[in-house]
């Protein structure tokens, strides 16, 4: 154990990441060893990394700035589908069907993370159960609006009666895999997508740099300690709502992102439980302490994603199923838990 | 001068009894009864000396004796043999600054597991006569001694007297019969009697059946003390800077206290970092160095200056400053009428005019106001009433505005209000000039996401670590790392980068030790003395008050009481505190 947290501090890195990173690795070997087509599995991962990446990207303004993990994603998200929903409407394909997908939601993003802003800044230090209920309440009303949805492309509709919305919708004519497809390169066997890793890493980037400017350390001052943030002349509800209207905004675009790749929108009750595993991976990323970096997020998402696709090929191989589906369910859940256990408290010893 | 590190001192000889306790004497004495219920006027008075009361005579025993304690954490040595002995009846105090090993001390004596995962310790530790082996808290417990933390250890959700009598409560003797000690009924009404009688055998009115969480920090403190006044098994009593989180007063009722332990038979190991304190309670004094007892002083021998030499090994200047009419100056700062609805430290209606460059100091007892006045004009509680800063009336009292009017203002706690712990050094410094003021960023067409330049704030960072004496590895450690002395002078620092030209700056020393203490003082005349800054100092540190400020303002429920000149007479300052008007003096006429 010493000799382990040693290493870790010298990478940067935790316990929780470096048995994580450990458990990875074996199952690497494992699949090496079983023969399966680990060049398909990477090319997988980094697919994923950056399909769901943004979604847990979306945490972080609102964790920084103190309000928590945000389990209220599923107001994001919503906005999301709601833009996707349009440029399907408006009959707007590839690449350019994607862009106004996300240009659609920024508006509604901004309407409905301000509304949810308000209810935040009421219940101050209980906003993460408070933002659980209102992400499902909101997902529930939102199950109302789309039964009844105006919206005019059959594709979108049922086949039978022509009234309300599918639960899936698929995006194949339109903007499916518009991101995953672009410059995507084969570099000896593995397909790395570089146009969607691209763009994460410019939404990472950009945020990460937000984090930087004055307001982004208002922001963080305000998350660490608000009484203190007040008395130096910040206006500590408006950086709430803001932290709060860009996390809702940057999950509309996350769910963007994971519907181009996954090909299909999916409405009623899919948004409803999106934000746990975004939270895992923030968490096993190593945020801790109230803060978190875009580094942190990158490992958390990959890490996480990882475990999550090489376990079935092993399973199945090995002919035990669900055996290493129990096995990564045990120690990602273990890990999150270390993580909360440490969230509020000092970890350097 | 006893510099000896193993030099025994022999006790003195008995003094004349004093009234139980101060509460009683004030009251009787000046027919006052201030507002908290704290016998607070005799802790407004510095060097009034009260005769002590002593249980040592000839026939009493060593309660405690701890010979060649060694602690070592790493390579790094707390404790290098140190040897003392405290008799039953006695307050010992131990002082030394920072990191000079008292909390290791302590942590040894009431067995905190830490010490044993850290290796252990050398040495005995004899309690009573005996060798007690104490591995963890639980044990000391059983072993009588008993330990009052810096922070509380008190269950909020609980009432006092359940926290009291916690461990040790009364129960229904049927039920016991029947289901155990362990899941007996408690019998409250028993509980609580006795919760009430220990209470009122320390001198304080309240409510057994009060939460804990709805009290004030000394009350807590004091219930903290009753819990262990409760227990009839006391032997040893250990206390971590008990006095940290009180004023002035309260610490005077909690000493009154801790005299009556001790007159029953206690044997008492007071640490503090206010040597005044220490001076007028301790019996006899042991100074810790470097983790070595450098000096014992016993009550004939004690002279603050001495000890505080001893105490940081080296010469102890004090700071000083001559004070100055500055009544034909500008005002800087007007209040009418201005009141702020902080709970517990209510302004009802203050008018005060503070001139251009000079130190006001403001005063009071505690839950008068005093605390209240930095944090009302920053807007941090609802007030009411007009302030003008250099003429121009305060229209929104929000901290952005008053800031840019000139206005700094540091707060008393700073840990919870006045940092940023986790950040560095640096961007505590510089954080508020780069919110307010826009110092330290690059160009951008959009002010609000422009970027921190790192070089020019690392400079400045540097300057101000140079020119404030800040001990740290480097401007990017972080703060919570820092002592507290350091951590005040990056408060000042980060208050300095606004350029202000009024400084509220509330209990500027509490909780810094005494080498520290005089630097901060000293940044704070040097500040006023280069760049003409307005301070208003609140404080209950009465003696350095008048060592800085050119007037003392004394704040009575809510209001300005009087405005006294630094050098009055400490009886005068503390009647004004407790309220009395009649016997003015001829220095209170001004």
């Amino acid at each position: 154990m010493g000799k382990i947290s040693a290493r870790a501090r010298a990478g940067g890195f935790h316990p929780p990441q470096i048995i994580i990173l450990s458990f990875v690795a074996v199952m690497m070997a494992v699949a090496v060893f079983l023969k399966i087509d680990v060049k398909t599995i990477l090319g997988d991962s980094l697919v994923r990394l950056a399909m769901n990446g943004v979604l847990v990207l979306s945490l972080v303004p609102m964790f920084n700035a103190g309000i928590g993990l945000n389990f209220g994603l599923p107001v994001g998200i919503v906005a999301g589908l709601l833009g996707m929903c349009l440029a399907v409407n408006f009959r707007i394909t590839g690449l350019s069907g994607f862009l106004s997908a996300m240009l659609f939601s920024v508006p509604i993003g901004v309407l409905s993370g301000g509304l949810y802003s308000r209810i935040l800044n009421r219940v101050g230090g209980r906003e993460e159960i408070a933002a659980t209920f209102v992400g499902f309440s909101f997902v529930c009303l939102m199950n109302l609006f789309w039964a009844t949805a105006p919206f005019g492309n059959p594709v979108m509709l049922w086949p039978i009666g022509g009234h309300g919305m599918r639960p899936t919708i698929g995006l194949q004519n339109y903007f499916g895999k518009a991101l995953n497809d672009l410059w995507s390169v084969s570099v000896s066997g593995i397909r790395v997508p570089v146009g969607l890793l691209l763009s994460f890493c410019l939404l990472g980037l950009l945020l990460h740099l937000f984090l930087r400017t004055r307001i982004g350390r208002a922001l963080q001052a305000v998350g660490e300690n608000e009484t203190f943030a007040a008395l130096s002349g910040i206006d500590v509800r408006g950086v709430r709502t803001l932290a709060v209207i860009l996390s809702t905004v940057l999950g509309a675009w996350g769910i963007c992102f994971y519907a181009q790749s996954y090909g299909f929108i999916e409405l009623y009750d899919a948004p409803l439980m999106m934000a746990f595993p975004a939270a895992s991976a923030l968490l096993i990323g190593g945020a801790s302490g109230g803060r978190t970096t875009i580094a942190q997020v990158v490992l958390g998402t990959y890490l996480f994603q990882t475990t999550y696709i090489l376990s079935a090929p092993i399973a199945n191989e090995l002919l035990i199923p669900e055996a290493a589906e129990i096995l990564r369910m045990i120690v990602t859940n273990c890990v999150i838990l270390y993580a909360l256990l440490h969230r509020g408290g000092v970890r350097e010893a | 001068m006893p510099t000896g590190k193993d030099r025994l001192v022999v006790s003195v000889g008995r003094a004349k009894p004093l009234p139980t306790l101060l509460a009683k004497y004030s009251a009787t004495s000046l027919g006052v009864q201030p507002l908290p219920v704290m016998p607070a006027f005799a802790g407004m008075t510095i060097g009034f000396r009260i005769p002590f009361p002593t249980a040592r005579n000839q026939g009493v025993s060593t309660m405690l004796r701890i010979g060649n304690l060694t602690k070592a954490f790493g390579a790094e040595e707390a404790l290098k043999s140190v040897s003392m002995e405290i008799e039953a009846g006695e307050i010992h105090g131990l002082v030394g600054v920072n990191g000079s090993g008292k909390s290791t001390l302590l942590n040894i004596l009431f067995g905190n597991p830490a010490i044993g995962r850290t290796g252990g310790y050398s040495g005995a530790i004899y309690l009573d006569g005996e060798r007690a082996n104490i591995s963890r808290p639980s044990h000391a417990v059983r072993l009588g001694i008993g330990m009052i933390h810096q922070e509380f250890a008190l269950i909020p959700g609980l009432t006092v007297s359940e926290n009291i009598k916690m461990g040790r409560e009364k129960v229904c003797r049927f039920s016991e019969r029947v289901l155990g000690r362990s899941f007996s009924r408690l019998d409250h009404r028993r509980n609580r009697e006795d919760a009430r009688l220990t209470l009122g055998r320390m001198g304080i009115d309240i409510d057994p059946g009060t939460y804990v969480s709805d009290l004030s920090i000394s009350m807590k403190q004091f219930v903290e003390i009753a819990r262990e006044v409760d227990n009839p098994e006391l032997k040893v009593l250990l206390l971590d800077e008990p006095t940290a989180a009180l004023n002035r007063e309260d610490s005077f009722a909690l000493m009154e206290i801790l005299k009556d332990l001790a007159r029953r038979g206690a044997a008492i190991l007071y640490v503090s970092h206010r040597l005044e304190e220490v001076v007028s309670l301790c019996e006899r004094i042991s100074v810790l160095r470097d983790g070595e007892i450098s000096a014992v002083f016993s009550r004939a021998e004690f002279d603050a200056d001495a000890i505080a030499e001893n105490m940081i090994g080296r010469k102890f200047l004090r700071v000083s400053r001559a004070s100055r009419d500055c009544s034909g100056e500008p005002v800087a700062v007007s209040m009418r009428d201005f009141s702020v609805d902080m709970p517990g430290e209510r302004l009802r209606g203050v008018n005060l005019d503070v001139r251009s460059g000079e130190i006001l100091g403001v005063t009071g007892l505690s839950g008068h106001g005093k605390l209240a006045l930095g944090v009302g004009i920053m807007g941090l509680f609802p007030s009411r009433g007009n302030v003008s800063i250099k003429g121009r009336l305060l229209e929104k009292r929000c901290a952005s505005q008053v800031i840019s009017n000139g206005v700094a203002f540091l707060p008393e706690d700073r840990r919870t209000m006045g940092l940023l712990l986790d950040h560095s050094v640096m961007d505590n410094i510089v954080f508020s000039a780069v919110q307010n003021k826009g110092r330290f960023l690059r160009r951008f067409p959009l002010s609000s996401l422009r970027f921190l330049d790192r070089k020019k704030a690392r400079l400045y960072a540097e300057e101000c670590v140079g020119k404030l004496g800040i001990k740290c590895r480097s401007v990017f450690q972080k703060v919570k790392e820092l002592s507290g002395g350091n951590q005040q002078k990056v408060c000042i620092a980060r208050s300095l980068a606004l350029e202000p030209e009024i400084l509220f700056i509330s209990e500027p020393t509490r909780g810094i030790d005494i080498g520290a203490k005089e630097i901060i003082l000293d940044i704070l005349v040097k500040i006023n003395a280069r760049q003409g800054t307005t301070i208003i100092m609140a404080s209950s540190e009465l003696e350095e008050m008048r060592r800085l400020c050119d007037r003392i303002a004394v704040l009575y429920r809510g209001a300005v009481f009087d405005v006294l000149p630094p050098g009055c007479d400490d009886k005068l300052l503390a009647r004004r505190c407790c309220g009395e008007k009649e016997r003015a003096g001829p220095a209170a006429e001004r």
